[in-house]
Formats: C-alpha cells, structure tokens, sequence
C-alpha cells in the first residue's frame, strides 16, 4: 500500500487535475442549462437522434446530471464511478457531435449555453469533438487511477483494518 | 487469557470500524441519490412554475381566419387558389431569426408569385422556439400580433413588416409599441380595422394558437429555421445556395 502510493505519488496529482477539469467543466456546463430547461430540451431536440417525447427527459435530466457528476469528481466522492459516469456522457457528447456533423446538420453543440440550428459556416465541430475527447481522456484517466489528494474517498472508503505497523501492535489503544 | 482477549478485542474493533465504513458509504450513495431526487423535482416544478406565467389568456382566445385545421400554419394569401396537384409548400420560421429574414427578403416575392398564380399551395408555420433560446417573448407576441392581423386581412403585409423591422441584434426583440402601433400601420391597418388588431394584441388574443404552432412543429421535427417543405418532406438550406430567386419554382419541382 505504502509503496504502492510511493510510486505513484506524481499520477496522484494527474489523477487531481484531471478531476478537478473535468468537474469543475461538468459544473459550469451543467449550471449554465439548469436555469433554462426549456432551451436544454430545444438543444437536445436539435440533433435529432432521439424521439420528441424521450428529448423532455433527456434535456431536464441532463443539466442536474452533469452537476452532480461534477460535484463528486470535484469533492472526489465516489471518484472511479463520477468518472466513469463522466466519461460516458463524453463519449455520447462525441457521437452526438459526429452523427450531426455527418448528417450535414449545421447546429451548435449547445453544451455550454442554449444550443440550435446555426449557419452551416458557424460550426465547430471539429473544435468541439477535440474537446470532450480531451476530456474523456481526463475521465478515462481518473477510471485508471482514481485515487488522488483532497478526496471525500480517502475518508468515505478509510481501511476497516487498522494499518498495522510494528508501533501499532505494541500499542493496541 | 490476555492474548485472547486483545484478539477478541481488536476483532469487535475491526468489526466495528468495518460496518462504520459501510454505514459512510450507504450514506453517501443514499445522500446524493436524495440530491438528484430534489434537484430534478425542482428544476421541473420550476420550469412549470415559468410556463404558467405564459400561459395564454383564457377568455376570448380566437383562431385566425386563414389558419388551417390541426395547426397546420396560415395561409398568407388565402384568395389564391391552388391549382390540383400543386405542391403544399410549407415554410417554419421564427420572427426573431436573423437567417429567416434573409430567407424572406430573397424568395420572398417568388413565393408570393408561385402562390398567388397557384403553382404552389403555401403555407406559413410561425414557430416560437428562440423565445426559449433567447430569453425573451418577442417571437410570440410578433406571432400573436401577425395572427392578429389576419383578422383584417392583412396577415401577410404584417408579416414582411416584422421581417424589415427585426433588431440588427438576434435577441434585441420588438417592443411592444413596434408591434402594436408602429407596424400594424405600417402594414395597412387604420380606423376600426387597427381598433379590433390592437384589442386582440393587448389581449392576446391568438397566442394559443401561436403556441399551439409551436407545438405542431416541433412534433413535425423542426428543431431550427428556416426549414422549407415540400409535400411534406425537408429540403435542406444547403440546396439554396445556389439557387436564384428566379429558380425557386424549379426548386420547388425538384423536390415535389
């Protein structure tokens, strides 16, 4: 154990950035929709891929998703499933983003803000596919190395067994 | 005796500390389940809450003369006939979108030519959805006014006054004295025909069959404006680039 964290004490602070970017993005794309759930279901209806009524849902849940994703990854509560969640939504922001790129529809992601139809020359998608890449990479990160400083894990999941050390079997309390 | 016992000890301990543990979990896992519940009850209740305050008016709500049955949009010239077999045209928009104006100021006056001849039968589906986007009602109370409009007759003229009179700024919306004394003027209105507009815009009179608008395109799959159907079917915006206002009719045989 002890060695185990020596050897990857520098991917300890990776593991915190990396945790730290992606929810603390998570947050602030998550606030930013939560105010305007009405516009959150029109971004969501813009790609067209899912059926009008799943779309309400989808667009309702989403914002509150993201934030509280984001929460754990920030607090690093439950860190290896938020990632795990986090990358996940990625990786759908990805495929999401690509299949309205290759049906020739011109939209903006509306991940930060009101999304929608939009000028074929106003587009990004190639700006905004390599950024939730760049974030799942992050997230997949934190999936391989969850553990990291500054952590609710650290004292949520503290070992059941005492860590026993030569000072603490003399010493039983 | 004593070993014993310290073992014994330190295994209630251990067990002790053990259910501790999960205790924290389970009650972690429980607290942010709880955190999702309230969030989305709230966020939902909210936005309820948001569309109660836009409700339409219930008294003396009316249907536009020249709207079709099942919110199928207006006819902006109803005294043209279509002739058999001439393609139902239909064309979404927004009053607050910058590219639907540009749409209007090109092909515009063909589709008045297509439609008034009867080569086309043409529909307008005002939709309202950037209200939403842009956090304001102008796209509903220009869709209520145009409505309006109709009741006089004059819902096309109306309608080009609000495209020629939309804000350099997406957002900016139209006042409402713009849309109430200014271009209902401007279109032609004067005497009790302007008395009767300006009674239905101050009631709101037609917003819910504005709304109702929305709702029909939005379950027809129109997610942005402009969107251009032929007998139903989309023609993207990217078929118009080089398209002359002039060869709008072939355009439109194309897809029919």
């Amino acid at each position: 154990m002890r060695e185990r964290a020596a050897a990857g004490s520098w991917q300890r602070w990776v593991t915190l950035v990396a945790r730290l970017i992606l929810g603390v993005t998570l947050i602030v794309a998550g606030a930013l929709k939560v105010t305007a759930i009405d516009a959150a279901i029109n971004s969501v209806r813009a790609y067209k891929l899912l059926p009008f009524e799943v779309t309400a849902l989808v667009g309702t849940a989403l914002p509150i998703i993201e934030i509280v994703i984001g929460l754990m990854l920030v607090t690093g509560t439950f860190t290896r499933v938020a990632a795990v969640l986090g990358s996940g939504l990625m990786l759908a922001f990805i495929i999401g983003i690509i299949s309205v790129w290759v049906r020739g529809i011109s939209i903006d992601c509306g991940c930060f803000a009101p999304g929608g139809a939009i000028d074929a020359s106003q587009t990004q998608y190639p700006l905004e596919v390599a950024r939730d890449l760049g974030l799942l990479i992050l997230g997949a990160w934190t999936i391989w190395r969850p553990t990291a400083p500054f952590a609710l894990d650290a004292w949520l999941f503290a070992d059941a067994e005492p860590i026993t050390t030569d000072a603490d079997q003399e010493n039983p309390r | 005796m004593s070993q014993n016992r310290r073992e014994q000890l330190r295994k209630a301990e251990q067990a002790a500390a053990r259910q501790q543990r999960l205790t924290r979990i389970i009650g972690v896992g429980a607290g942010l389940l709880v955190v999702v519940i309230v969030a989305v009850f709230a966020v939902v209740l909210i936005s309820q809450a948001n569309k109660a305050a836009t409700a339409a008016p219930t008294a003396g709500q009316a249907t536009p003369p020249h709207a079709l049955a099942d919110n199928l949009g207006i006819r902006p010239y109803p005294n043209a006939t279509p002739q058999a077999g001439a393609p139902v045209v239909e064309l979404f928009f927004d009053y607050q979108c910058p590219i639907c104006k540009q749409f209007e100021t090109i092909y515009g006056a063909s589709l008045e030519k297509l439609a008034s001849s009867g080569q086309i039968d043409l529909r307008y589906r005002p939709m309202i959805f950037l209200d939403v986007n842009l956090q304001n009602d102008a796209s509903l109370r220009a869709g209520v006014a145009a409505a309006c409009a109709d009741t006089a007759g004059k819902y096309r003229e109306y309608h080009d006054q609000i495209f020629a009179n939309q804000p350099e700024q997406e957002g900016a919306g139209y006042a409402d004295s713009l849309l109430r004394d200014t271009l209902s003027t401007k279109a032609g209105l004067s005497g009790d025909a302007l008395t009767s507009f300006q009674k239905c815009y101050d009631g709101k009179l037609t917003q819910t069959w504005v709304q109702a608008q929305e709702d029909a395109g939005e379950k027809a799959g129109v997610t942005g404006t402009p969107t251009f159907k032929v007998n139903g079917k989309d023609v993207a915006l990217k078929e118009f680039s080089n398209v002359s206002a002039d060869q709008l009719g072939e355009l439109i045989k194309k897809f029919s």
